[in-house]
Parts: structure tokens; sequence; C-alpha cells
């Protein structure tokens, strides 16, 4: 087994790790970094609880060997809130009820935020396909697309720059 | 899972070369989305795995009458990219219609390929815009068009050491119109139960004058229903001759009954999908 030298920037900051080359994103992330999370759903790309984004882009990060992370950019919940601050997401989704046991919802969130990082203006259908990756067991879907909405309109009216780390 | 090993070549030339000594050991990895599923089931163990990450293949580009596709464009790109969406609708349709965004995003028309399912949904909007790709290996290269390359359930024509680089599409003639359906159990994240894709091209007398029908998860190969074009080609389209070619692709299909459906219902919705999507490309096409 080949371990490696990875570097990722993390929800902001520069991170060095070593890591087996074939071990996923998604354990990376818990086992290494601490991000609890993003959550093990089905191991195979088909749940989207484990959804992140990476270099902009929602990913499975189950579905992402360490190799492949190398030199990439990730965000994670963990990396939304500014300063404290909840991110209009993550507000949006609680004063909503976008989640009942709450186990999608991290992957439904990074979803969302990988959407409105390429269209503030998203309608109801671009809503629909931003988080159709994304499983709910507890049937939220609609409290989730109406919190998406509402958070979308929130950050357009300026309540709150887009938590990104950079920003 | 048991991990192989993961080479991260940074050139196309040094991934090449590394496919050619590990060859009959090794596969190549791009996206990871249907591989990575696949190794944690324990059905696939090459020993060395080849990242593409680092690879840097050119996106998509123009050549004379030609659109040339890196074949690590990810279905997300393709679905979005202009000149698909002009020229190759159904392709754009076929690549927004696999799996959920995150997959998408990932996964690439390279990996879909080379992984050979009967059902992957690509395969049968290539076939009816006559794709061709472009093989290569450290020895050399070569061209196969796409209804070459599958030669069973997860197998192609590919050498060990042998990497699909370029999907190149000829650019279809004016008056031509195309469509892509596909059938699952639920409308994201399902493998398709069958897809079909149509292509027309109408000559000055509104006559067919070129007709491409393909079918995904219906035989164990993606294929061209030859059939059920030659009842088309040269007539004027019309509501009967749709129907027969439509029975015809039917016939043509063989397919298998599996947990996402029978056999038998599989070859009805060939059918079925057949005749709605020689409709939808003949409307296109007039327009």
């Amino acid at each position: 087994m080949s371990e490696m030298r990875i570097r990722v920037t993390l929800n902001g900051a520069p991170m060095e790790l070593r890591a087996e080359a074939g071990k996923s994103l998604l354990r990376i992330l818990r086992e290494d970094l601490g991000m609890t999370s993003v959550k093990e759903g089905c191991g195979q790309g088909d749940c989207g609880a484990c959804v992140v984004v990476l270099d902009g882009e929602a990913v499975n990060s189950c579905l992402v060997l360490a190799a492949q992370a190398d030199g990439a950019e990730i965000i994670t919940v963990e990396g939304l809130a500014l300063q404290g601050v909840l991110h209009p997401l993550q507000r949006a989704f609680s004063e909503m009820w976008a989640f009942q046991c709450g186990f999608c919802a991290p992957g439904m969130l990074m979803s969302a935020y990988a959407l409105l990082l390429h269209t503030p203006s998203p309608t109801r259908d671009e809503i629909e396909e931003a988080i159709e990756g994304n499983l709910c067991r507890c049937t939220s879907y609609r409290a989730v697309i109406e919190a998406i909405d509402a958070a979308a309109g929130e950050q357009r009216r300026g309540g709150l720059a887009a938590g990104a780390p950079d920003a | 899972m048991t991990v192989p090993d993961v080479l991260s070549p940074s050139t196309l030339t040094e991934a090449l070369d590394l496919l050619r000594r590990h060859a009959g050991r090794a596969r190549l990895i791009a996206g990871g989305t249907d591989l990575i599923p696949r190794l944690r089931l324990g059905e696939n163990r090459p020993a060395v795995l080849i990242n593409l990450s680092r690879v840097s293949i050119p996106g998509l580009r123009r050549e004379g009458d030609w659109i040339i596709v890196g074949a690590g464009m990810t279905h997300s790109a393709l679905a979005r990219a202009p000149e698909i969406r002009k020229h190759f609708p159904a392709l754009a349709c076929s690549c927004q219609s696999i799996g959920g965004r995150p997959v998408r995003n990932r996964g690439t028309i390279g990996g879909n390929l080379a992984n050979a399912s009967p059902a992957a949904d690509t395969a049968p909007a290539l076939l009816i815009y006559d794709a061709e790709l472009r093989l290569l290996r450290s020895e050399g290269e070569r061209c196969i068009p796409i209804s070459e390359l599958f030669t069973g359930p997860g197998a192609t024509v590919l050498r060990e050491d042998e990497m699909i680089v370029e999907v190149c599409l000829p650019l279809p003639r004016p008056r031509s119109g195309a469509s892509f359906i596909k059938l699952g159990r639920r409308q994201s994240m399902a493998i398709a139960v069958v897809s079909v894709a149509a292509r027309l091209t109408l000559d000055a007398a509104d006559c067919a004058a070129e007709v491409r029908l393909a079918m995904g998860s219906a035989a164990p190969v993606p294929f061209r229903a030859a059939t059920a074009e030659g009842l088309l080609l040269g007539a004027p389209l019309e509501e009967e001759r749709i129907r027969a070619a439509a029975a015809a692709a039917r016939e043509a299909a063989a397919p298998i009954s599996d947990l996402r459906a029978t056999a038998s219902y599989r070859s009805r919705m060939v059918e079925v999908l057949a005749r709605r999507a020689l409709y939808l490309a003949w409307e296109a096409a007039r327009v």
C-alpha cells in the first residue's frame, strides 16, 4: 500500500498530511481532519450524504481517492459559518425545518452551496437538479427546496456575504 | 476495500508508459464514479490504479466539420457546453441523465465508454452521431468508430495498454434532428431500464436521407437497430413507417431480466421509446 503526502486547502486553510493513496476523501476528512459533518451513507455515490465542494463543484467524497484530492480546494459544512454567524443556507435550513433526522443535511447544504456559487438566482428546477444526488430518508425535500430558495434570496439581498472561507 | 497501489502520472506520455508497463494489472481511474464502487464490491481487483487527475487532455475544440471532445470531460461539462447543446443535443441530454449532480461533476465520457456498461448513457447518443474514438498507446494510435468499441458487458476492443483520449463527433448536416430518452425507475440516480437515441436528417423532399436509431440496456452492448433504420431510409416519414421501425427495433433487442426490469417489459419499452424518439427527432429536424 503506497502512502503519499497530500496537500489540500480545507475551508480556506492549507493542510498537508500523509495518507494511503487509495483512501477515500470521505475517510480522510472524517478521520484525519476531524470534519465529522461529512457522513457516510452508502459509500457508493448513491446517497449524497458525503457531498463536499471540491474546486467549486459538489462531489461525493466517498468516490474521490486521496491521490485524486491532492491539490484540491475543499469546503465542508465546517467552513460555512463566518465568525460564528451561520451561513444563510444554514439559517434557512434550521428555521424552515429543512431537516428532520439531519443525516442528509450536510450533503444537502454543500450541494446547495455549490449551486449558489455558480447560480445566485436559481429557479426551482435548478434547485431540484442541484440536490438530485442527495437522498433524504425523512423525505423533507420540499422544505429543503424552499430553504435553498429563501437562502438564495437572502444572499442576493446582501443580508450576509456568502460564508466562503476566502470571502 | 482492498486498495490497489495508485500511481499519479503528470503527463499523458507518462500515463501511457505506466499503462504499458503494468499492462493487464492496471486500471485507469478518471472520475472513479463507476470504478470505485466496483473496487469496494470486490468485482475488480487491479494491482495498480493509474490516476489521471494530473494528466491534462484538452476539453473541447472544433476542427473543420468535427467537434473533438477530450475523454476527460465530465458529464456536467458536456451537458452545459454550448457546442454540444447546439449540435449534439441528444448527447447533452444523455450526459444530463447520468446519476445526480455530484456524479456528473466527476464522471467522464471516456470512463463511461471504457467501463462498457450495457446501460452506458452516453453510448446510444454517440452511436447516432457516428462518433469516432481516438485511442492512444505508447506505440501509436488508432481511430475506431464507436460502433466497434463494445464487445460484451464490461468488455471492449481496447488493448491492455490503450487509452481513449478523444471522442470525435462529425457535425450533423443541416435539417438534422435528434433525441435521447432514458427510462429509469426514477428520474435521477437511476441506471437505465432502457435508453433510446434517434437522429434523422431530411433531404429537400422531406425524405429521410440519414437515419440512426440506437439503444442501451436492451442487449449485451449498446447497439444500432440497422433493420429499423433501413425501413425509414430514403422515404418520406409517416406514422406507419415509424411504427414499423419501432417494431423492428423491438425485434432487434435482446434484453435481460434483472432487478430493474424484466426482459419482456424492456422489449415493450424499446418499441414505445423508439417510436417516441423517432417522432422527437423528426420534429426537431423539421424546425
